[in-house]
């Protein structure tokens, strides 16, 4: 291949990349003002009888990977199918974080035949179909930490998480908490929609960001608690602490920051884990020392911070100093 | 097609040499008798990539998509009476400041290709880094700007940058005193087309999705 062809790939990449990022707030934008019908009324929503017994929900919102709730990777799937073992009292939710509208990419879209092939191709091996779909999904995760955009784009997160609840039988009346787990870029949109959440059903919302990449969103202080789990080989969830500048220490008072300072949010720092795949925090072959897999050192620091413990006064901690049950 | 003897790929060839701060693309628009079709296409197309990439106060505003598109058009009119207003005052001053007699016609001639950057301005736009893009272009723009001045009005660079500072500062003047009218127009106007009453403030953005969810609710 000639050199000018190899410059001319990497301008059309280049320029599909920019073109990608340019649209990529439009789904949100659109959906704030109303372009793609009016919102679904709350008495619309199907009957769902609440679940009087429910005294915990759990929302997943999955890495950057996914085209829809139903296209999680096998590890994602174990990891969900696990924690409902752990924690049967607990109402665990799934829902596709990269669309307001909670749509999947393989909905009803005008460019859904393109991300089902694309699925198709990721599943048959295409390393370059994945990274397209991440790609989409990563822009997704910058329009929910820009300034501008983000106030639209989380609070219709925060709209089509309150409708997931809802169908789940979830009652407002209750007030029963509610834990966002945020894996990946799904981090951002789970601290992102939060406060939003909060102001809708007046319960307590905890964030559990697993590796997530997140901003030092303007809610974060108000939140009962944000708990960032990450391992020490992921690179992924660093790119947070590098394009955000509210986490750079040198701005004391980004929200970010503040709330470090008051104790909303806590480190903890998993193990030597990568972000994703073999060697990553959802990986159930390989062991730490104790015997444990990756996998159920996750889980078990999780299923720990959901459960009744309070909260902890620390900003770094590790799943060993996790606080005792009381 | 832009002029006579001129095709397309000539046409984006004299964008290009505009973009790359060249001065030979100004020297020829200022050779022609009239203000030229590439000059007015590169303005026209430049102030709708301009409105698009600040479209966002539309939708935050919740603008029906006809009217969106009506507004993106009065945008990109009001942008090109913007850059005649600009070039008026950038004439202005280098007649009264440096004794430079030519016909007003060739500043904003020479001028309109030196809004080539703006042509990117649907990428600010983009999420995260789309306000950092936006300087970019600015300065670009402005670049472009000075050695337009220059060209077309024989000056040094030096002078060119005088002429565009005092002619922007005398715009924000008359914005603020004679022109008072037109900024009350162009906004009734702006709002008229938009159908709803347009909040500009980016810092009351966030307060205006919460009042309108509450609405909602």
């Amino acid at each position: 291949m000639a050199l000018t062809d190899v410059a001319m790939l990497i301008v059309i990449a280049v320029a599909g990349f920019l073109i990608a990022g340019a649209l990529s707030p439009f789904e949100a934008l659109g959906w704030w003002a109303g372009w793609f019908g009016s919102e679904e009324p709350e008495d619309s929503l199907p009957e769902v009888s609440s679940k009087p017994q429910m005294k915990h929900a759990v929302v997943f919102l999955s890495g950057i990977h996914s085209v829809s709730g139903e296209s999680y990777s096998e590890r994602e799937l174990a990891f969900l199918e696990k924690l409902r073992e752990r924690l049967p009292d607990v109402e665990v939710i799934e829902v596709f974080p990269y669309s307001v509208t909670n749509r999947a990419l393989t909905g009803q879209r005008f460019f859904a035949w393109f991300w089902r092939w694309a699925l198709k191709m990721k599943v048959s091996g295409a390393g370059v179909a994945g990274f397209v779909i991440n790609l989409r999904n990563l822009w997704q995760v910058a329009v929910s930490a820009d300034r501008r955009y983000g106030p639209i784009y989380n609070q219709g997160s925060a709209d089509m998480i309150y409708h997931a609840l809802i169908k789940a039988g979830y009652s407002k009346d209750h007030k029963v908490p509610v834990t966002l787990i945020g894996y990946s870029g799904g981090g951002q949109i789970a601290a992102g929609a939060a406060p939003h959440l909060k102001h809708m059903i007046n319960a307590p919302i905890t964030v559990i960001s697993l590796g997530g990449v997140i901003s030092s969103d303007l809610g974060l202080p108000a939140l009962e608690h944000v708990y960032h789990l990450y391992g020490q080989r992921d690179n992924v969830q660093r790119l947070g602490l590098i394009f955000f500048p509210g986490r750079w220490r040198i701005l004391p008072y980004s929200s970010w920051n503040q709330a470090i300072e008051k104790h909303i949010i806590t480190l903890i720092k998993l193990g030597p884990m990568d972000h994703t795949g073999p060697k990553g925090y959802l990986d159930s072959d390989t062991y730490t020392p104790d015997g444990r897999s990756y996998l159920d050192v996750t889980l078990d620091t999780i299923t720990a911070l959901i459960s009744n413990r309070p909260r902890p006064q620390m900003n770094e901690l590790t799943p060993d100093t996790l606080p005792t049950r009381v | 097609m832009f002029n006579q003897g001129m095709d397309v790929g000539h046409a984006f060839e004299m964008i290009g040499q505009a973009l790359g701060l060249r001065r030979e693309p100004f020297q020829v628009l200022l050779a022609s008798d009239s203000v030229t079709r590439l000059g007015f296409l590169v303005l026209v197309l430049a102030g709708f990539s301009e409105a698009l990439g600040q479209s966002i106060v539309l939708f935050v505003n919740r603008v029906k998509p006809r009217r969106f598109v009506a507004s993106l058009l009065l945008s990109t009119l009001i942008f090109a009476f913007g850059f005649g207003f600009w070039s008026f005052s950038i004439w202005v001053v280098a007649d009264v400041l440096f004794e430079v007699h030519q016909p007003f016609r060739v500043v904003p001639q020479v001028l309109s290709l030196a809004y080539a950057p703006y042509l990117f301005s649907f990428f600010t736009l983009t999420p995260y880094f789309g306000t950092f893009f936006g300087s970019i272009l600015s300065l670009w723009r402005l670049l472009a700007v000075l050695i337009a001045v220059s060209v077309s009005l024989s000056l040094t660079l030096s002078q060119a940058l005088i002429c565009g500072a005092l002619g922007w500062m005398l715009l924000q003047v008359l914005q603020r005193t004679i022109g008072r009218p037109v900024v009350w127009l162009s906004r009734r106007l702006r709002r008229m087309v938009a159908g709803v009453p347009l909040v500009f403030d980016k810092n009351r953005w966030a307060e205006l999705v919460n009042e309108n969810v509450e609405d909602d609710a």
